[in-house]
């Protein structure tokens, strides 16, 4: 049962991934299609702190941050647990995959809390 | 008999399963395609959330990262991240697909030639890469020549 909650949430995250992903390709790769501005632009210091000023950029990377380490590092683990590895080892793999996740999502949402409360000029 | 140890049938070949089609020919080298690419996106993502914490030792720091960024190896790094993203979302569509059943045509008795769900899917299986290879091709002219 747990391994099928498991599974089904790496698939429930998927149309996550996929619009919150594809507007971030949108903003930061493919700007001047998108929006009418250069790429230096759209990832120049200003715009970037301006821009992660908005609650719902924070709110919609924490959750592409959430969703998209889930859905990567979940994959990771199913292929390390199709190794012939012992009991103890696939226990291992789960805890380290896990503690490693909770570290990256850790960092990637002080960053983003960091650029939302960042004081311009200040 | 030892029930522990690895065979064909348990599907534990280890990393010689990775790369065995067997004889599912096509879609094997898909589900090795998608293995690959996930494990790159993921490597990519993990340095990503890394190096934007960059952001954090200032707009000099930030500015000098984005303008390596800007330069052609880099450029071509960006380009064969989303070739790989794109590649792998939509075959994931593929296998999802599948997973819920959808193409797979209905269940009928074994009579010889037999026909295979996979063999059924195959059609659709071809027009989502042909479709997955269309965007790579789009989203390379986009970033190269804008």
């Amino acid at each position: 049962m747990r391994e099928t909650r498991l599974w089904s949430l790496h698939l429930l995250v998927i149309p996550i991934i996929a619009i919150l992903l594809g507007a971030h390709f949108a903003l930061m790769h493919y700007a001047p299609i998108f929006y009418g501005v250069s790429v230096e632009e759209a990832r120049n210091f200003e715009t970037m702190i301006e821009r992660g000023k908005s609650v719902a950029q924070l709110v919609l990377y924490i959750l592409l941050l959430a969703a998209g380490l889930y859905h990567g590092l979940y994959g990771m683990r199913g292929i390390l647990r199709e190794l012939p590895l012992t009991p103890a080892l696939a226990k291992l793999v789960d805890w380290g995959i896990l503690s490693f996740g909770i570290f990256i999502f850790a960092l990637g949402a002080y960053v983003t809390w960091w650029t939302f409360s960042f004081k311009i000029g200040g | 008999m030892n029930s522990n140890k690895p065979t064909a049938y348990n599907n534990r070949l280890g990393l010689k399963g990775w790369v065995y089609a067997g004889r599912y020919t096509f879609e094997r080298y898909l589900y090795l395609g998608h293995r690959l690419s996930g494990m790159g996106l993921i490597a990519y993502m993990v340095l990503h959330i890394i190096e934007t914490a960059n952001r954090m030792r200032g707009v000099e720091a930030w500015q000098g990262l984005m303008a390596l960024f800007a330069s052609w190896p880099f450029k071509i790094i960006e380009y064969l991240l989303f070739a790989a993203a794109v590649f792998h979302a939509m075959n994931g569509v593929r296998l999802l697909m599948t997973e819920l059943g959808f193409f797979l045509g209905k269940p009928k008795e074994p009579v010889y030639p037999y026909s295979s769900s996979v063999m059924r899917h195959r059609p659709l299986t071809y027009i989502i890469m042909a479709l997955a290879g269309l965007l790579i091709i789009l989203g390379g002219s986009s970033l190269f020549f804008p």
